[in-house]
């Protein structure tokens, strides 16, 4: 810092603006004079030159700051969108094909004669190999999936494939089951003795080992979404102040050096300056209002797509494990108890009414849903939780199809549990396994059908905000460093032609 | 007089750079601000992490010496406790136990009294309302439990008319007796280890509640119990938390999940009910899920 005093020194201190830091101390004023005007013909060219590395330097740093911010928005979208979102998908899939597999294998063991008795099943035993043979080869292609969507998490990977190699235990289990029921020919309902022995060895390793993992995987799933969003997002929401900031700072040092150089030098405005000064600005409010626009992005995908998505999910999975424990509870008696308390606590997590025993549960779900599936009052438990937030369009109407469609599912439950309640076993079989309304069979499937609806409403709203997201970020990967390589050109454009003229 | 504005305007950019810094820490703080605030989590490395654990159950939760120290307790519950502990990053000196009983759990967790449960708590659409269940770490049946001697119970239906204790507050005998319909009849008895006495005194034939309770007792009789191994039912055994603490939930479920890869649980089973000749399951349960 340098003060020229037009004062002239005579014995006294010269006058000192405050706040500068050096004393101008010329002996006689002709000498300094002359100093003064060397160093300043060797140092106003490295100013200039200073203030353009630093307003270049805070360029970098803003186009540094706004990197990373939209890299987070990135990442957020890649792991919530393509990674672990889809995997609850992939994961929830392979759990509802496996649990569907021990459904079949029950309704298989569930026939036994009946196929050529004097009662018609209706549904016929054929039909559930067939669609045994189908769950399969779907969970055998949701396994590949959910494999291909674990990337390098190595818990997630070890329990796919414990996963996978189960399966192919079941799958011999339950032949040896169908093949020994076939030998037997019993009447309908509870299979002998020998056929159970297999059947359970079977059920059990379903229930105790394969569903837990593939749930399991789905929760994790689940948890890496909710601990990826938290971080992401907030890094966006903070991202956006640290680039307004960057932002301003960078273009108050621009309009320093403009004003420096209009007055140094009496020119004019310095156009490359002015643009370069512009264009910091409008980028600025592009970078931010992008970054607010990804944490919106983020928001609608997490909360209206990907949080109901994934407890649909559940609920799909855990009333698949419902209907499949109606017909276990049928074809083995001395579990009866056991399938009867898990088909309760099932119902239960799916929509809340308080109850000890499954009477009193159905009189509760008929009391709490009014004759259209609307609800008469707000409940808890996933589908319950789900009527209370109505947000998308055509989705009360499809709550509604649910709420009634479980209704009626656990109606026709009641009506098999009755029937065998009663001994009648064939006839609760016939109840279990009829192909008209009124068979759990049925009606199961038509409110799996309206949950299927109701998730994929949630799962278009889910695809598209990431896509929203994606298509926001993806031409900034180019944008950025061009922008950023064109404003440092035009601050070295605008600021060369004044350090030459010192040349 | 283009000199005498130089330092003027230099004042005013180191002016507007010291108000830009004070905004820019005013916005970090804020910033910093929405990021905390959150209610306790264990997964928050918050010592000391004070667990409850059953003080009476003999294999699960049983207090051994005087004070509440790390190693007062002992059990496959304090075991389970322990280790998720550890995965939890908690050292043994940061962790303290506290005896907690069936009807105080709900209560100690909602004060923050105790900030994780680990008593043979299991899962119920009830209990949920009230608290946050991760795990569950182990799915329980009921069972039977006999005198070693005694052959001619092989499940619930031999039940009938035989001699069965019935524990006051207790839905065990009444699962067998009325939801079951079997005949059987009830003898009471203030606890289970009444009742275990009882059936060691042949004044009953059969206690019959959660297997792992059994199988400690059929430890503990060194051989003149044993369980028969007929499940009834599932008790899901879930570790309690505050509800609301949703992180903490999720690390839970990521130990009990690492405690069934490394082999940890299965070795905790056997070593605390190899001996009773209960059939355990040795796959990680089916989590209930932390939202």
């Amino acid at each position: 810092m340098t003060q020229v005093t037009p004062r002239p020194a005579q014995g006294s201190a010269p006058a000192r603006a405050p706040g500068e830091a050096r004393p101008a101390v010329p002996a006689r004023p002709g000498v300094a004079r002359r100093a003064l005007l060397r160093l300043r013909l060797r140092s106003r060219p490295s100013r200039v030159v200073a203030v353009a590395v630093v307003a270049v330097a805070a360029v970098i740093a803003l186009f540094t700051v706004t990197n990373a911010s939209i890299g987070n928005a990135r990442d957020g979208l890649r792991v919530i969108g393509h990674q672990a979102g889809p995997q609850v998908v992939a994961t929830a899939n392979l759990y509802f094909s496996l649990s569907d597999m021990d459904t079949q294998v029950s309704n298989i063991l569930l026939y036994g004669n009946g196929k050529n008795g004097k009662v018609a099943l209706g549904f016929n035993r054929d039909q559930s190999l067939g669609v045994y043979d189908a769950d399969r080869t779907a969970a055998d292609s949701a396994a590949m999936r959910a494999l291909a969507l674990t990337g390098s998490d190595p818990d997630q990977q070890a329990t796919v494939q414990e996963l996978l190699d189960g399966m192919g235990q079941y799958e011999q289990l339950a032949a040896q089951a169908i093949q020994l029921d076939q030998q037997s020919g019993h009447a309908p309902g509870a299979a002998p003795a020998n056929v159970l022995a297999v059947q359970r060895q079977a059920t059990d390793l379903m229930r105790q080992s394969l569903l837990p993992k593939a749930y399991n995987l789905t929760l994790d799933s689940g948890s890496i979404v909710r601990r990826t969003y938290e971080d992401k997002r907030g890094a966006v929401l903070d991202g956006r102040w640290w680039v307004g900031l960057a932002g301003l700072g960078t273009v108050a040092l621009l309009v320093a050096l403009q004003v420096y150089l209009t007055m140094r030098f009496r020119r004019l405005v310095n156009p490359a300056l002015a643009l370069a000064t512009v264009g910091c600005l409008v980028f600025t409010v592009l970078a931010t209002l992008l970054l607010s626009s990804e944490a919106d992005h983020l928001r609608e995908a997490k909360v209206r797509g990907f949080d109901p998505v994934l407890a649909l999910s559940r609920t799909r999975a855990i009333s698949n494990a419902m209907n499949s424990d109606e017909s276990r509870y049928l074809l083995d008696p001395a579990r009866a108890d056991t399938y009867d308390q898990t088909y309760l606590e099932k119902a239960q997590s799916i929509l809340y009414t308080p109850s000890v025993d499954l009477n009193g549960y159905n009189r509760g779900v008929n009391a709490a849903i009014g004759p259209a599936g609307v609800p008469k009052r707000p409940m808890e438990g996933f589908i319950g939780v789900e009527a209370q937030h109505i947000t998308l369009p055509g989705q009360r109407a499809v709550v509604d199809r649910v709420l009634s469609g479980f209704r009626q599912f656990q109606r026709s439950d009641a009506r098999v549990r009755a029937l065998a309640a009663k001994g009648d076993q064939r006839g609760a079989v016939a109840v279990r396994l009829g192909q008209a309304e009124g068979a759990t069979n049925v009606d199961f499937a038509l409110y799996d059908l309206s949950t299927s609806s109701l998730i994929d409403i949630h799962q278009q709203t889910f695809t598209q905000a990431i896509a929203d997201g994606d298509a926001a970020v993806g031409g900034w990967n180019i944008a950025l460093p061009v922008t950023g390589l064109l404003v440092v050109a035009l601050i070295v454009v605008g600021v060369r032609p004044r350090v030459a003229e010192y040349r | 007089m283009r000199h005498t504005i130089r330092p003027r305007r230099a004042r005013t950019l180191r002016r507007t750079a010291a108000a830009l810094a004070v905004a820019a820490l005013a916005l970090a703080s804020a910033a910093c601000g929405t990021a905390s605030g959150a209610e306790k989590s264990v997964a928050d490395h918050e010592a000391p992490l004070v667990i409850g654990v059953k003080a009476d159950q003999p294999g699960l939760g049983q207090r051994q010496g005087a004070k509440d120290s790390y190693d007062a307790y002992t059990g496959f519950d304090v075991d389970i406790a322990k280790y998720i502990a550890a995965k939890l990053g908690f050292t043994t000196g940061e962790v303290e136990f506290r005896a907690v009983t069936s009807g105080n759990r709900e209560s100690l967790l909602r004060s923050g009294a105790v900030d994780m449960v680990v008593a043979s708590y299991s899962i119920t659409p009830e209990r949920e309302r009230q608290v946050l269940f991760g795990g569950p770490y182990y799915v329980a049946h009921q069972d039977i439990l006999v005198r070693s001697s005694d052959t001619s119970i092989r499940g619930v239906k031999d039940l009938a008319h035989r001699k069965l204790c019935k524990v006051a507050g207790s839905t065990s005998w009444e699962r067998v007796i009325k939801e079951g319909d079997v005949p059987a009849v009830p003898v009471a008895a203030p606890d289970y280890s009444a009742c275990v006495n009882l059936l060691r005194d042949k004044k009953i034939d059969a206690v019959t509640t959660d297997d792992l309770i059994l199988a400690g007792y059929a430890t503990a009789s060194n051989g003149e119990l044993r369980v028969v191994n007929a499940p009834f039912s599932d008790e899901r055994y879930g570790v309690g938390l505050r509800k609301g603490d949703v992180a903490g939930c999720e690390a839970v479920n990521k130990a009990i999940t690492s405690m069934y890869q490394d082999a940890s649980a299965q070795l905790l089973l056997a070593q605390w009910f190899g001996k009773s000749g209960l059939e355990t399951t040795t796959d990680v349960p089916q989590f209930e899920g932390c939202s």
